[in-house]
């Protein structure tokens, strides 16, 4: 334990300093395309769960004569519980789209990018060629998507949360104007809740890059790769660690501290 | 069913919350006719927001029907003159009746032009000049020419609801709706809103009221609902609800506000 750290063993990462670079530079693009991937999953998700599609209903409202009671009961006002309620109210869409969330929550990340590396991108082939000369296209795609996959799931709860957020009134008001649905999604709620999640969306995108690390599993080049590769060949481990260590917190601290401005920022703007 | 001069007209309005624990509505029939200024007052709870929310369907009834110039907003479809049965588009029946609310629900990340000029531009496709033109003559009117490009959150709420309630001429209503659009608002603004109210009255539109201010109840008002636990218990001339109040619930009530 006396050679626990040795600064000369700094010196045996210079060499290595590129591989260092590199996976820099793929953990960034890594997180950043995984968040913006996340973003527009999130977006058609959210989209999913708080749609309006209720097929029984719809059987009730287009063929009274034989699905009304589905809507209404014998006595002729609305149903506001039981199973035939429930079942007018089932949205397969959001459905599929909740089954999904809670599935991603609930299984650890490298489970999920294992099962779109070993499995799902082992049916499909892609082309072994690199980006910028160092990163490995086979690899890399796989492990932006799977964590593309991941974030979507969570940055979808963000973004419901964001626009449940948004006060009730804004929607009547809306509506009362004569603005349908989409609209009133689009032009009034969607950019009030876009700027309560903000920050929210900045925290995921610290975490994603923190998460990435796990992606030097499947091959790809990230920083955590670098640390593998000189632990490999000069057979030290802390001293490659402290770097890939200073690295990451060179990434999260700043973008995690702006968040904190930002958020303190429109808390201001709010109150003016 | 429907004759001309009758608006609105309001059948056996039901609206239960929780199972029928609540009534909050329980079977309200009523008819709103054309440049009727309608106040509605009543006790706290007693349905008043409800009913107004029922009229353009932001609260859907549990039964009842609402005929709007002759057809029924509450069903999903209807038979037109040709007597072919049409979906029933609720959103073209809400550009036709305004709404404003107690706490004016502006839009915060629009400016008051942005704000006036949302549903013209998006819902009635009007040519962006000739809406603006007109937004500027409204805000004339209320006096809040100088505001077009301010935001929401640097106006005083007197302010903010003469825009609001100018934000729902912008559609060329043809009834205002109005929930205790001078509750929030501090005592020295309450004024300049009535005084927009009144003359939106004077010229004739179509208007239901509901209002703590029985002032102008008295004075606006061609007719007065009083309501009380979901039911229209008294109707009338507004002499005939002040000076002579029949329902004892009435008398109370007004014992405790005037
Ligand atoms: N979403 C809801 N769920 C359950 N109960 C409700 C709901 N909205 C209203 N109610 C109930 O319906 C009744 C009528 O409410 P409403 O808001 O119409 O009264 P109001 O006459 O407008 O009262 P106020 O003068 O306080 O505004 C109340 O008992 C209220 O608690
Ligand atoms: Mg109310």
């Amino acid at each position: 334990m006396e050679h626990f750290i040795q600064v000369s063993n700094f010196e045996k990462i210079i060499p290595y300093a590129k591989l260092f670079g590199e996976g820099f530079v793929v953990t960034v693009l890594l997180s950043l395309l995984a968040v913006m991937i996340g973003f527009a999953l999130a977006l058609v998700l959210a989209t999913l769960r708080m749609s309006h599609c209720y097929p029984f209903l719809w059987l009730a409202r287009t063929f009274p004569r034989f699905f009304g009671f589905l809507e209404y009961t014998s006595k002729g006002t609305k149903r506001e519980s039981g199973f035939w309620y429930r079942l007018g109210r089932f949205n397969p869409l959001a459905f599929i789209a909740a089954t999904y969330v809670e599935i991603v929550r609930s299984t650890p990340v490298i489970v999920q990018i294992f099962i779109i590396y070993h499995g799902v991108f082992s049916l499909i082939k892609l082309p072994t060629g690199t980006l910028f000369g160092f990163i490995k296209f086979h690899r890399f795609l796989p492990g932006v998507i799977a964590l593309g996959m991941n974030s979507g799931a969570y940055l979808c709860e963000i973004i419901r949360s964001g626009i449940q957020s948004v006060d009730r009134g804004q929607t009547e008001a809306a509506r009362s104007l004569g603005l349908n649905r989409s609209q009133t999604f689009r032009y009034v709620v969607f950019p009030q809740a876009l700027k309560n999640i903000l920050p929210a969306i900045a925290n995921e995108f610290v975490a994603i890059i923190k998460e990435s690390a796990v992606t030097y599993t499947i091959g790809v080049q990230d920083i955590m790769s670098a640390v593998n590769a000189v632990r490999g060949a000069a057979f030290i481990v802390m001293e490659p660690l402290l770097v890939a260590t200073g690295l990451y917190f060179c990434l999260c601290f700043p973008a995690s501290k702006g968040v904190a401005y930002l958020e303190k920022r429109m808390r201001r703007g709010d109150q003016r | 069913m429907a004759t001309s001069d009758n608006l609105i007209q309001v059948q056996r309005l039901k609206k239960h919350y929780g199972q029928g624990s609540v009534k909050a509505l329980d079977g309200i029939t009523v008819d709103i006719r054309r440049g009727d200024v309608m106040v509605v007052i009543g006790p706290s709870g007693s349905g008043k927001s409800t009913f107004l929310r029922s009229l353009n369907l932001l609260e859907e009834p549990t039964s009842g029907a609402i005929f709007f110039n002759g057809i029924d907003i509450t069903k999903h479809s209807y038979v037109n003159s040709a007597g072919k049965t049409v979906t029933l588009d609720i959103d073209h029946y809400r550009q036709r009746m305004g709404m404003v609310f107690q706490h004016f629900n502006l839009f915060p990340h629009m400016t008051v032009l942005q704000n006036m000029t949302l549903a013209p531009r998006k819902v009635r496709h009007f040519p962006k000049r000739a809406i603006e033109q007109k937004v500027r003559a409204l805000l004339e009117r209320v006096g809040l020419q100088n505001k077009a490009n301010a935001y929401p959150i640097q106006l005083s709420g007197g302010q903010k609801q003469r825009v609001a309630i100018v934000r729902a001429l912008c559609m060329d209503p043809e009834v205002m709706l109005f929930d205790e659009p001078t509750s929030a608002l501090d005592p020295e603004m309450v004024g300049e809103v009535l005084d927009v109210m009144k003359e939106l009255a004077r010229e004739g539109m179509t208007m239901v009221v509901v209002t703590h201010e029985m002032g102008f109840a008295r004075e606006v008002g061609n007719r007065i609902l009083f309501m009380a636990d979901g039911k229209l218990l008294e109707e009338g001339s507004p002499s005939a609800i002040f000076e002579h109040p029949q329902h004892p619930r009435l008398r109370d009530f007004l014992s405790k506000v005037l």
